[in-house]
């Protein structure tokens, strides 16, 4: 692999980086290539030696994403750490996807639940409009009750949901330091 | 050699390696991957994720053959952080000597 090559292969890796980290990242390389040029190398011999572009630009990607969630754990940069970060191995699938799956299906169904009985002596009003036969007092104090059990758990979910952000995205930074990158 | 392993050694080795002199990235490289076998190209993101972390900062500086080099330079944070790395790295590696000592393996 040539100069040329290498730096493209590279480029189209990272093509999910902002434009300037991946300037400055090819910048890196380029000066690499420039320096062991003007040792003697050929281009051939130093693309060898830094090993496939594709595991660089892994490693990188993991690194840029895990640091915008830190910055802002916004759920579009969750998702994106935790694909990049499953991109470093296939082993990842397994001890990264699966509690991923598990914690989100968790926090949607708390959510869920949480929402459902928030609203539900709306939904029973509404019952009762479409079929006034069916009112009592009990159902309707019983949906009241219910209501409030609801703003709590939604309330405990709002605070479970950054509890348990901030816990992944630091076994997240785990794997990225436990797994292989680049390494012969 | 053991990957996982390594990836942290690597971490130490350039720390170290900047404690004494700033260096540029290929000449950094060189001197690592002349002690150890690493694909060169890992030690880049190493670099990169160092510097956000606040361990090294970098300057740009003209070089006497050719463009300008980007140099690494270590913090204070990074030498603190290389000093504790220092420290488990000694005592992990005595452990290990102990055990293999124990072994009768220490040839």
């Amino acid at each position: 692999m040539n100069k040329e090559k290498f730096m493209s292969a590279l480029q189209k890796s990272l093509n999910k980086l902002s434009e300037e980290e991946r300037n400055d990242i090819l910048h890196d390389f380029e000066e690499h290539f420039d320096v062991g040029k003007s040792e003697g190398k050929t281009e051939e011999e130093i693309a060898l030696s830094l090993g496939a572009p594709g595991q660089i630009a892994k490693e990188l990607m993991a690194t840029y994403f895990l640091e915008k969630v830190k910055n802002t754990s916004s759920t579009s940069n969750i998702f994106r750490a935790v694909w990049a970060v499953i991109g470093l191995g296939f082993f990842n699938i397994v001890i990264v996807l699966g509690p991923f799956i598990g914690l989100v299906a968790v926090m949607v169904s708390g959510w869920a639940s949480g929402g459902a009985f928030a609203i539900s002596p709306i939904l029973y009003l509404l019952t009762i409009l479409i079929n006034p036969g069916s009112f009592t007092f009990f159902s309707l104090f019983f949906t009241i009750g219910l209501a409030g059990l609801g703003i709590l758990l939604l309330v405990g979910m709002f605070y479970a949901t950054r509890f348990i952000t901030k816990l992944f995205v630091r076994y997240l930074h785990y794997n990225v330091n436990l797994v292989k990158g680049g390494m012969k | 050699m053991n990957i996982q392993f390594k990836k942290g050694a690597l971490e130490l080795c350039v720390l170290v390696l900047l404690n004494k002199q700033d260096h540029y990235g290929y000449e950094l490289v060189q001197r690592i991957s002349d002690q150890i076998a690493i694909s060169e190209g890992s030690v880049y993101p190493l670099l990169r994720r160092l510097k956000k972390e606040g361990y090294l900062t970098t300057y740009l500086q003209e070089s006497t053959e050719g463009p300008s080099r980007k140099y690494y330079q270590l913090t204070e944070m990074g030498s603190i952080h290389m000093h504790s790395l220092i420290k488990e790295w000694h005592h992990f590696a005595a452990g290990v000597q102990s055990i293999l000592k124990e072994g009768g393996q220490d040839e």
